[in-house]
């Protein structure tokens, strides 16, 4: 692994945290609706990385959550998280990053805002409910239609965030070009 | 380091860290597929027993599920809609012990003890080109740069409310983004400066 | 030192982006104390990067105290200490045992040992103190001290510090000149703090990629100031 790499993944790891340990983000469209930000991470992570390095940050921060650290939304942390019935949604973001990386790269020559809101849309939303939903059903005991049901709630506040990340893509790849390493790999 | 790690030293503590997670491993396998209401109440009763012997501070933690009651509503109602309540209250149980179980690890284990615990098992890494070294690096790297993003973000926040009298935001990310991607630049630089991240093959 | 202080610049010549960063650059350095000057965008920093391997030459002959910059790369961030101008950029641990053990580690010391070296390291500088303290809690002159002791414990033979006063005050600044002055090492100094340089045994003047004057402190600053205020 070069240098660079391994720090590239420890930041996105990094920000995935801070971005759960900020207070709370005003989003636009969504007043009073409680979102975090912190599910952003993983998409921004594939987005931003691409494939393999965004997967792995978040595979490091999953790594240190384990081992105690309190880095998800609202000071969550250690072992416990993953017996919770949002475990799914938990390893679902090393498929969000890695997918929503994928489209990134698969879509290099595309636009980058449309390229990256298929990205975050696929990744963060597709498959993160995928995960999250058979997550939900295996531990909570439910079909999967019930474990749908209980999650649909949030899907109106990932894709504002599939939005935010896009947009953000887009902002990024005007100021710094080659800091979309997802397209420049 | 902000830790869920409770200072206060209680028996569990002096369990060797890979005991407790192997514990932990096989109470999760054997509680996993058991839909025995019997079974999930004397697993209860035994977790809460242990959190009695750890004393007080590790009662409080129990509050720490608070945010879960609303998911554990949903489930309740979701089990009692299809009728099998008794089901539901299997589940419940099962979720609360294993949870309670786990971050009474997580309280009495210390990051560093984890991390040497499971450190053998990082082992088959460097199969795939990854030294176990670097991974205790990039803990240590991402852990160090948290307070440091932070500080970039009020940083950012601060000059965006000096121009506008607003909080930035979201808007900010994008910045955000780029400053922090400089700066892993310039601190993968200074890694290269000291030899560089441990490879395969090298101690 | 063992060897005796050389680094050698035959015909080197760096570009980035199409553009001759540095261009044709001979020198040979054998003093001690060496000041490196010039604007921003002289090529003082790449100049530097080329005696630690972080860039290497496209054309022309790198060595430093008998090791071939090119050939040689993976030696060189045991031979040369690198000091850079943000400490935070750096700083790669979350504490300041655990920072110092890594270099120790890289110096070639067994984890364990070099965990068990951190404290006696930090106490050879009157630190160890600090060892147990969160980095992010040292004030900016702490952390760069930080930064040269975590470098200096991989026992370095040429330290090369590039701008590390620029966000620093004053008594901090001086503090840090005086215990770089006492170090047995050959010393580089970029810095645009000209007052830094008076008991330097060289200036080396950098101007578009070429040296521009070269010699005593006094005269190359007189020189570089003069200049400075023409542009002005």
């Amino acid at each position: 692994m070069k240098d660079r790499t391994l720090v590239q993944v420890a930041l996105y790891a990094a920000i995935f945290a801070v971005l759960g340990l900020l207070p709370r983000f005003d989003l636009p469209f969504a007043a009073g609706v409680p979102i975090t930000a912190q599910s952003m991470g993983a998409m921004l992570a594939g987005v931003m990385l691409g494939a393999w390095r965004g997967a792995l940050a978040m595979v490091l921060l999953l790594f240190v959550v384990a081992l105690g650290a309190p880095l998800l939304a609202g000071g969550r942390g250690g072992l416990g998280v993953f017996f919770t019935p949002s475990v799914g949604f938990i390893f679902g973001w090393i498929a969000v990053a890695f997918v929503a990386g994928w489209i990134m790269q698969a879509l290099r020559r595309a636009p980058v805002f449309p390229a990256a809101l298929i990205a975050a849309v696929i990744g963060g939303i597709v498959v993160m409910y995928a995960f999250g939903i058979a997550g939900m059903a295996l531990v909570g005991g439910l079909t999967v239609m019930d474990a749908t049901k209980a999650c649909l709630i949030f899907i109106p506040g990932d894709a504002i965030k599939a939005v935010l990340v896009a947009l953000i893509a887009q902002t990024v790849a005007r100021g710094l070009p080659e800091a979309l390493l997802s397209r420049n790999a | 380091m902000i830790s869920l790690y409770l200072p206060q030293r209680t028996w569990l503590h002096a369990v060797p860290a890979g005991w407790k997670l192997l514990a932990l491993a096989l109470i999760s396998l054997i509680a996993a597929p058991l839909d025995s209401l019997p079974f999930m109440a004397a697993l209860m009763v035994a977790v809460l027993a242990l959190y009695v012997s750890l004393g007080k501070a590790a009662l409080a933690q129990i509050a720490l599920l608070r945010p879960l009651w609303p998911l554990f509503l949903i489930l309740l109602a979701l089990h009692g809609w299809n009728g099998d309540i008794l089901l539901g209250i299997v589940v419940l149980a099962r979720i609360l012990a294993m949870v309670l179980l786990a971050n009474a690890v997580t309280m009495t284990t210390r990051m560093d003890a984890m991390m040497d615990a499971v450190e053998p098992l990082l082992g088959p890494l460097a199969w795939v080109g990854v030294a176990p070294r670097a991974v205790a690096l990039a803990v240590a790297l991402m852990i160090r740069l948290i307070p440091l993003l932070f500080a970039l973000w009020e940083a950012l926040n601060d000059s965006w409310r000096a121009r506008t009298g607003k909080r930035g935001g979201w808007r900010l990310l994008a910045p955000f983004c780029i400053q922090t991607l400089r700066l892993s630049h310039h601190t993968a630089e200074a890694l290269a400066a000291r030899g560089g991240a441990p490879r395969r093959g090298r101690r | 030192m063992p060897d005796a202080p050389s680094i050698h610049l035959e015909n080197v010549t760096l570009r980035r982006g199409g553009r001759r960063v540095l261009d044709a650059v001979s020198l040979a350095i054998t003093e001690r104390r060496v000041g490196l000057i010039g604007t921003n965008g002289s090529g003082k920093s790449s100049l530097v990067r080329l005696l630690n391997g972080l860039l290497a030459a496209d054309e022309g002959r790198v060595t430093v105290h008998g090791l071939d910059a090119k050939a040689q790369a993976g030696e060189l961030p045991g031979k040369v200490g690198f000091i850079f101008q943000n400490p935070d950029h750096q700083i790669i641990f979350p504490t300041v045992a655990e920072e110092v053990a890594f270099s120790l580690e890289q110096a070639g010391l067994p984890r364990r040992e070099a965990a068990r070296q951190a404290v006696p390291a930090l106490a050879r500088f009157d630190r160890a103190h600090w060892a147990e303290r969160p980095v992010h809690a040292l004030s900016e002159g702490e952390k760069q001290f930080l930064c040269i002791i975590a470098v200096l414990v991989m026992e370095p033979a040429v330290l090369i510090l590039d701008e590390p006063f620029s966000s620093l005050d004053l008594p901090t600044r001086r503090r840090l000149e005086t215990l770089v002055a006492g170090l047995p090492q050959q010393v580089i100094l970029v810095a645009h703090e000209l007052d830094a340089f008076a008991l330097y045994e060289r200036v080396i003047w950098l101007h578009e990629g070429r040296v521009a004057m070269d010699g005593p402190p006094a005269a190359v600053i007189a020189a570089y100031r003069a200049f400075a205020e023409g542009l002005a």
